[in-house]
């Protein structure tokens, strides 16, 4: 049975890849039985056993999902039930939406599939007409849609918002977000929540001016802009960074810069790869801002740079600043906030159970940030070698760890709350910082610098459950390459999770003991999710493995299931 | 009014001769080129055959330090047209030419050479151990995070891979002296980069074929 809808699947492929050499960017086939998602439906996914509804799972992002067939006594029988091979052999980040038995994945280049989510086969497949000017970190990624009312929602990699109909794939509107000839584009998935579809920018090694906009679900039209540097972005020269740890910082240097080439904020970064969190009682959002530019060279760029590296909330209605939290002030590693905020309930540092934000760190640690006032609550023993931060770069170029892919990239956590674990995949990759000055060039890559691998140090991952009532580390599993594509957990006692090498893996979520594992074939680099369909539980990855790190590549969706 | 005279391969070569010997020269030939009055029906192409002077009738580069451009990706191109223009870049044959390319034209030209196919230079394979001193180099640096897996590049990305080798490896150099100034961010990366290590990925990407990787997706 599995051999045959594998077949199917991949014959379906085929013929569309036959049909591509002369069909239009936009292919339908005979439509998607697409249901309209609602707004309350979007509110209660949390609950929701059969659909997938965000890219993080729901508003708070925890990545948790309430089905439990699939559970600890039956895993070790989880098998594939269809495998999609996509057009496109390149780095996959998407995760899988599903929405009654509709599955849309987006591939690199920014493709966007409708597929039956119970027997793999297309209903459709749109393939953006990609605009020449293209400029991105990191891959030609892109990590998925959002669905809203009877519309899908994309952002390209060169920035443009993109409604499509649901049913057909067709482009109901689009909109320019930003310019990318200036070093904006897109690889996040949107965010629809309230008749607004949300949306950040890459650009942090282009020297944009970062920003997270609403625009109007159904026309497409701006909302409000919230720019992640405000006009004074010096802040308050903070010597240390939130553990409290000296950055060397040359505070009379960068005031003698500030007098004589003012505040950097229109080019000084910032970025926002990932999807913000949602408190919908509160109607504020969360999310993390990226790096400056110039990367690795902070004499241009005097201050603490804010808002990059840092937890900001804003109102949801308006975009209004709420709240901040800088992680590292005035960042010369790259070291960013990227992966995405998850809203818990956690204690607070008496005891009391209080509304929290938590969020990985590439420094390696989670952090726990009260969402009333973005203000520390606490930080986690660091899941990674911290080996010599925070050393400067130099000319000659000078090693530290994390490496510039951090301890924790743009992987999303996942967030157990019946055991009060978070789950986040970690890179141990030795390099060596090495900073050199150059002017704003309007666009062009602008790191500030170089950072190397150390080819001759081992490169390895973890997978880290941490207990972000405590900080402590519940458990921890090495694995033979930097981790990068995120976590899943479910009710039924599991987490999931993807290796470079081609490994997928369900662990024991109590205890990190490995109960299945099934061989991908490519690098499995995108977070896991999950949905039911007719009463049967699935669990669906990407692998197409990673530009960023240069994992196999490979063009796979499979979904899994236990018969 | 120069078209007709350039028609033939000698012409062709003698005037891509004289621009190499001279600057001014070049910009004489380069404005009167690119003058409307040479227009036939497809001004475009029209426009690009005298491109072929330097960069070669089938994409064959005429002298080794001169870039392939056809196939080339077209917002690298694009970027390139605009910086040689604005002075960004600069290079004694291509600044005088790009000064007399109409600014209307230079998507119309980019768009036009990335759909040709890119040549077969025939450059012959990296030994075993140079190819695997440029692999190491490229995983160092992250080449691949930007020209991608196969070197292929995207958008305002170049393509490398079987790219003319002694134009790869001036490149790269000049990059690293900042003698080409339009990059600061592969200025950094090169300059993160031994003399050796740049001498070894030149002779590795000049080689490489790459037609059955291409357009997957892009």
């Amino acid at each position: 049975m599995v051999s045959w809808k594998v077949r199917g699947a991949l014959t379906g492929a085929l013929v569309l890849g036959f049909a591509g050499a002369t069909s239009p960017a936009w292919c339908a086939d005979a439509g998607a039985p697409a249901a309209p998602v609602s707004q309350e439906q979007l509110n209660a996914a949390a609950g929701d056993a059969n659909n997938f509804l965000h890219t993080n799972g729901n508003y708070d992002q925890t990545r948790y999902f309430p089905g439990k067939q699939i559970n600890t006594s039956n895993v070790g029988k989880l098998h594939p039930a269809w495998i999609f091979q996509t057009e496109v052999k390149e780095s996959l980040e998407t995760t899988p939406i599903v929405v009654s038995g509709v599955m849309y994945v987006t591939t690199s280049f920014d493709h966007v599939y409708a597929i039956n989510a119970k027997t793999g086969e297309e209903y459709w497949h749109y393939k953006h007409a990609m605009g020449p000017i293209t400029t991105y970190c990191c891959g030609p990624n892109n990590r998925g849609v959002a669905v809203y009312d009877d519309k899908v929602y994309l952002a390209t990699l060169d920035a443009k918002l993109i409604a499509l109909d649901a049913k057909t794939g067709a482009i109901a509107w689009q909109t320019d977000i930003a310019d990318p000839s200036l070093g904006y584009s897109e690889t996040m998935a949107p965010t629809a929540v309230n008749g607004k579809i949300l949306i950040g920018t890459n650009g942090g090694e282009y020297g944009i001016r970062g920003f997270v906009r609403a625009y109007d679900a159904k026309t497409g039209k701006l909302i409000w802009n919230f720019d992640t540097s405000p006009e004074n972005s010096v802040g308050v020269w903070a010597k240390t960074d939130a553990t409290g740890r000296d950055m060397h910082r040359d505070i009379e240097a960068e005031k003698a810069q500030l007098a004589k080439a003012g505040d950097p904020y229109k080019t000084v970064g910032g970025g926002v790869w990932q999807n913000p969190s949602i408190d919908l009682k509160t109607n504020r959002i969360y999310f993390v801002v990226g790096n400056p530019s110039p990367d690795l060279d902070g004499a241009i760029r005097p201050g603490d740079n804010l808002y990059t590296e840092s937890l900001v909330s804003v109102d949801l209605d308006t975009g209004k600043y709420v709240c901040h939290f800088q992680f590292i002030p005035h960042d010369v590693w790259d070291l960013d906030a990227v992966s995405p905020t998850v809203l818990v309930d956690a204690k607070d540092k008496d005891g009391n159970v209080v509304p929290a934000v938590i969020h990985g760190n590439k420094i390696g640690q989670v952090f726990v940030n009260s969402r009333k006032d973005c203000s520390l609550i606490r930080f986690s023993e660091p899941m990674v070698s911290q080996e010599g931060t925070w050393t400067l770069p130099t000319a000659e170029g000078a090693r530290m760890l994390p490496g510039a892919n951090g301890g924790v990239e743009w992987s999303p956590m996942a967030v157990n709350p019946e055991l009060g674990l978070t789950y986040a995949v970690n890179l141990h990759q030795p390099m060596t910082y090495q900073v050199q000055s150059s002017p704003y060039p309007g666009g062009k890559l602008w790191l500030g610098g170089a950072f190397k691998v150390i080819a001759t140090e081992e490169s390895f991952g973890n997978v880290t459950a941490v207990d972000y009532n405590t900080g402590k580390i519940a458990w921890q599993v090495k694995t033979p390459l930097p981790m990068m594509g995120g976590a899943l957990t479910t009710a039924g006692g599991l987490m999931f999770t993807g290796e470079g090498t081609g490994w997928f893996r369900a662990y024991d979520a109590k205890d990190g003991k490995v109960l299945w594992s099934f061989f991908a074939g490519a690098g499995v680099n995108a977070p896991p999710a999950s949905y039911s369909v007719d009463g049967k539980q699935y669990i669906v990855v990407g692998a197409g493995g990673n530009t960023q790190i240069d994992f196999k590549r490979g063009n796979n969706i499979i979904a899994f299931t236990v018969d | 009014m120069q078209c007709p005279v350039l028609s033939t391969t000698e012409a062709r070569d003698e005037a891509m001769f004289r621009s190499i010997r001279l600057t001014a020269p070049a910009a004489v030939v380069a404005g009167l080129l690119f003058s409307t009055t040479a227009l036939a029906d497809d001004p475009i192409a029209e426009k690009a055959k005298l491109c072929a002077t330097c960069h070669g009738e089938q994409g064959v580069p005429t002298q080794k330090n001169i870039p392939v451009i056809w196939g080339q990706n077209e917002g690298y191109l694009i970027f390139q047209l605009r910086d040689f223009k604005s002075g960004a870049r600069k290079n004694d044959l291509m600044s005088p030419i790009a000064a007399g390319i109409d600014p209307n034209d230079i998507n119309a030209f980019a768009a036009y050479f990335s759909k040709l196919k890119w040549p077969n230079l025939q450059q012959a394979p990296a030994p075993a151990d140079v190819a695997a001193k440029a692999q190491a180099t490229a995983a160092s640096v992250g080449c691949p995070g930007c020209h991608l897996a196969y070197f292929q590049g995207d958008g305002t990305t170049a393509r490398l891979a079987g790219q003319n080798h002694d134009y790869l490896l001036k490149t790269m150099n000049d990059f690293r002296d900042k003698t080409r100034g339009n990059n600061p961010g592969m200025s950094d990366l090169m300059n993160a980069t031994s003399p050796e290590d740049i001498g070894a990925l030149a002779q590795y990407l000049a080689a490489l074929q790459i037609d059955q990787y291409l357009n997957q997706g892009n």
